[in-house]
């Protein structure tokens, strides 16, 4: 017999050599373990977040004299040098791009649970 | 027709189908708990321990599933890690190492029915070497799915796949047919 057979003969034997194990009761033991689902646990997050966004909103607007500060903050940027307004839209542009690229490689590899 | 791996993680993934999961369970809990029973010599208990361990793990961590390896391959992964860490609390805990869990199976000393069990004979290899002979050569990996599996280079699996290899023929070939 050559070589590759017997490696394949070992390996065939090896496969033989691991029966199958039957279940009795692993699987249902593993799924009460697991925590309850959270399909409750994320509508009661999103109406939180929701409640709290609105909240928050109201707030600035009244706060804000009806958000007269974006009015002024627009004022005073197109107030800006041509060149000042260039770096900053080249400055923005790269931090945003900057920030995917490392989100995009820190999810390249698979997360080791 | 019968679900995919794949459709039954999307299940588990959009709607929490905790049923899913255990279809999931139940196709891959034979090969999951062998490979740990290897790993652990044979002690079922603490095998089946950690393969509890490693599906709550998957449960819990499958969104960072992404699909580019096979779910047996990433579940194998996560099974050889949960067996590392507790391999390391008992090394700290009680002081058991791979060396002295060598010895504890010295041939010599064995069962002399167990001696042409081609698994004792897997058992009587060292830890690194069983490992990739268990994942390559009885459940289907190829090296690069080892390498991954294992975190070490796929050199060092070619290598420990061979000195598996011929360990495994020697001592067989020692003990003889009967």
């Amino acid at each position: 017999m050559d070589e590759k057979q017997q490696e394949d003969s070992l390996d065939r034997q090896l496969r033989e050599a691991a029966p199958y194990i039957d279940d009795e009761g692993f699987t249902a033991r593993v799924l009460q373990q697991l925590p309850p689902p959270r399909r409750g646990r994320d509508s009661l997050r999103a109406v939180i977040l929701l409640g709290i966004t609105l909240l928050a909103s109201a707030l600035a607007y009244v706060l804000s004299d009806g958000g007269r500060f974006l009015v002024v903050a627009m004022a005073r940027l197109t107030a800006l040098p041509t060149l000042w307004l260039l770096a900053l839209a080249f400055g923005s542009g790269f931090f945003f791009m900057a920030g995917g690229v490392v989100v995009a490689l820190s999810k390249a590899s698979e997360p080791r649970p | 027709m019968e679900l995919t791996d794949g459709d039954l993680i999307a299940r588990v993934l959009v709607d929490d189908d905790q049923h899913a999961f255990g279809e999931l369970v139940r196709r891959h809990q034979s090969s999951v708990r062998g490979l740990l029973r290897q790993l652990t010599r044979t002690d079922v208990a603490i095998a089946d321990d950690l393969a509890q361990e490693t599906f709550l793990r998957a449960y819990k961590n499958i969104r960072s599933f992404r699909g580019e390896a096979r779910f047996s391959t990433w579940l194998y992964r996560i099974a050889y890690n949960c067996f590392r860490e507790n391999a390391r609390r008992r090394k700290e805990f009680v002081g058991i190492d791979e060396e002295q869990l060598q010895s504890e199976h010295d041939p010599q000393v064995a069962d002399p029915a167990l001696r042409h069990d081609l698994m004792y004979a897997l058992s009587l290899l060292s830890l690194h070497e069983r490992s990739a002979i268990l994942l390559c050569c009885q459940n289907g990996l190829s090296h690069e799915e080892a390498a991954r599996v294992l975190d070490i280079p796929l050199g060092t699996v070619k290598t420990n796949v061979l000195r598996g290899r011929e360990k495994l023929k020697r001592s067989l070939a020692a003990w003889g047919p009967d």
